[in-house]
């Protein structure tokens, strides 16, 4: 973990009048640090006063350099954080803090199929647990979902990592793949592949991992879920980031921090 | 030169010598140890730890923060390991820095911070405890110990009589007299009081009509209440004689000299500690900076020195 100022390389918006707009932001960080997948950055603008606390963002991409690292985030423009961050430009400075959280089980997969199931902003998450999974040799299909086919985040590196054929789509207005919920193509390949070996890494809104859980929880196929959660510090201090998970106490659940004990779960040890 | 920054910024306060008068608030650095990847605990004047209770504390369901305009609200419930687990897993390392540590406690009865102050008794390395007292007092209605002078002096007498060490109270803002409640607390014995914790708010989704956090209101923190903190500092150096840590929206070294220069001997970094992890040591600088700058031998020359 290191606080240290990036310098933005890029910062790409995707504005539409009629849908949500998203940002791709990509920093350079003097030092070359460890990033794992799942893992995120604190980030906000150099020295504002508006927005106070950084923005959680999780890593899309990382490239390595011989001076340094670049790293990348995709972020949906939704608040003030995100509206400042939408607002910076190439040489402007950010204020870093990473790289946080925990990471996948990737062993986990091993001799299984790894389904990635990803929805809107969630899906920058598991991009780089699919380069990671696939030089494993460990094979990969990304069920990716969205309100429309601009909320497919990332889909174009998608599918040239993995192949069209490993990428199944789902919008809920129709405008790429299947007309609805990603979790209906994922149910329908869980059926037809009953009794081989599966696992699922999923990270996007809430009542979507719920429903991967429940799905995951049916045909007794192992998931791990990235959650997101409000934080003021991401390291765990501010206890801002709660997360009801099974214990054995009267109450049935403790609470646990997002921002360091995640923000990978096991969706069996969650209490929805 | 760190030498030289200790003459400048050493100060005693309810008989602890803090290197300096930078330490972190409760609530905003854990234990302590979970900043020690990012500062060097050894130059903070002291650490005042997570509200830790006679027993562990769960915690509200979330949401929990909510971002506001210069600030944030926070309504976590008071979520901690307990004392017993602070003594035993928690000081052994905390205690190999030459940091104070200071242990802040609460209860939601008499009898439960007595029962806390014992536990933690058992523990070295232990420089003075910190009462929360905005917790309702659930055996006098509810209404919180800070509200009512009597039930703020009746804990801290209680308090004191438990503790070997010194005893510094935790004012709220959230009430129409400070200074009244300050007097009452000195005269049940208090050894310093910090002012303030945090005001009380609310923030509303007007999308949902619902409040943004699980808990309906929550304490409002950062720069926003700066205000209200140094004004709390001022009125209260005027009504006790005993000194004062000055906390709220604390996150530069201009802010810090803002509390000493209205009553402040030692100062607490809270909310920025969230955003800029490293305010606290860049507040020593600046204060040491300051000291030079004015020719002041040592930063307790300038407490309280504000000109009317």
């Amino acid at each position: 973990m290191i606080d240290t100022i990036a310098t933005v390389e890029r910062n790409d918006l995707t504005h539409s009048a009629s849908t949500r707009s998203y940002g791709r932001l990509r920093l350079r960080l003097q030092q070359n640090i460890p990033v794992l997948p799942g893992q995120f950055a604190m980030l906000k603008p150099r020295a504002v006063i508006e927005p106070l606390l950084r923005r959680a963002m999780a890593f899309y991409q990382c490239h390595r350099r011989d001076d340094g690292l670049s790293v990348e985030f995709i972020y949906q423009i939704l608040g003030r954080g995100t509206q400042a961050l939408a607002r910076l430009e190439r040489g402007d400075e950010v204020e870093f803090l990473g790289a946080l959280g925990n990471t996948y089980d990737k062993a986990a997969a091993m001799g299984s199929e790894a389904l990635l199931v990803a929805g809107g902003a969630g899906s920058p998450a598991l991009f780089m647990l699919a380069e990671e999974l696939l030089q494993m040799k460990i094979p990969v299909r990304l069920f990716i979902g969205g309100a429309s086919r601009h909320d497919l985040c990332g889909l174009d590196d998608f599918t040239a990592l993995l192949g069209a054929g490993n990428v199944i789509t789902a919008t809920v207005d129709g405008t790429h793949g299947e007309k609805g919920f990603v979790t209906a193509p994922l149910e329908r390949h869980l059926q037809e592949n009953v009794g081989k070996p599966l696992l699922i890494f999923s990270c996007g809104p809430d009542p979507m991992l719920h429903r991967v859980s429940l799905i995951a929880a049916d045909y007794k196929v192992p998931a791990q879920l990235s959650l997101e959660a409000p934080m003021a510090c991401g390291f765990g201090i501010c206890v801002g980031c709660a997360v009801a998970v099974k214990a054995d106490v009267a109450e049935g659940f403790i609470y646990k921090k997002v921002c360091t004990d995640g923000p990978v779960f096991r969706s069996e040890h969650l209490h929805w | 030169m760190t030498e030289n920054i200790n003459n400048l910024l050493s100060i005693e306060v309810a008989g602890i010598r803090f290197s300096n008068p930078v330490t972190t608030a409760s609530g905003t650095c854990g234990y302590g140890l979970d900043l020690k990847e990012l500062i060097d605990l050894n130059k903070l004047g002291g650490i005042f730890t997570k509200g830790l209770s006679a027993r562990p504390m769960r915690g509200n369901a979330p949401w929990r923060i909510v971002e506001t305009h210069g600030g944030m609200l926070n309504a976590i419930g008071l979520q901690n390991i307990g004392a017993r687990t602070f003594v035993d897993e928690k000081l052994p390392e905390l205690k190999k820095y030459t940091t104070q540590i200071i242990p802040n406690v609460f209860g939601y009865t008499i009898d439960e911070y007595i029962e806390a102050i014992e536990i933690l008794e058992a523990g070295s390395g232990i420089a003075a405890y910190e009462l929360n007292i905005s917790c309702p007092n659930v055996k006098a209605g509810g209404e919180s110990f800070a509200n009512n002078p009597r039930q703020a002096a009746a804990v801290t007498e209680a308090v004191k009589k438990a503790s070997s060490r010194p005893v510094i109270v935790k004012l709220s803002p959230n009430v129409t007299d400070i200074a009244e409640v300050a007097r009452a607390v000195e005269a049940a014995g208090a050894d310093a009081l910090s002012v303030i914790n945090t005001a009380v708010g609310m923030s509303i989704d007007i999308h949902t009509r619902r409040p943004r956090l699980a808990n309906v209101t929550g304490g409002l923190s950062g720069p926003a209440i700066k205000p209200i903190a140094v004004r709390c500092v001022f009125q209260t150096r005027r009504a006790v004689s005993i000194p004062i840590i000055g906390i709220g929206g604390i996150a530069t070294a201009e802010d810090a000299l803002e509390f000493i220069i209205a009553g402040a001997s030692v100062i607490q970094v809270g909310t920025a500690n969230f955003y800029d992890p490293s305010a606290s040591m860049k507040i020593i600088d600046g204060l040491a900076d300051y000291c030079r700058k004015h020719s002041l031998e040592n930063i307790s020359a300038l407490v309280g020195t504000v000109q009317l």
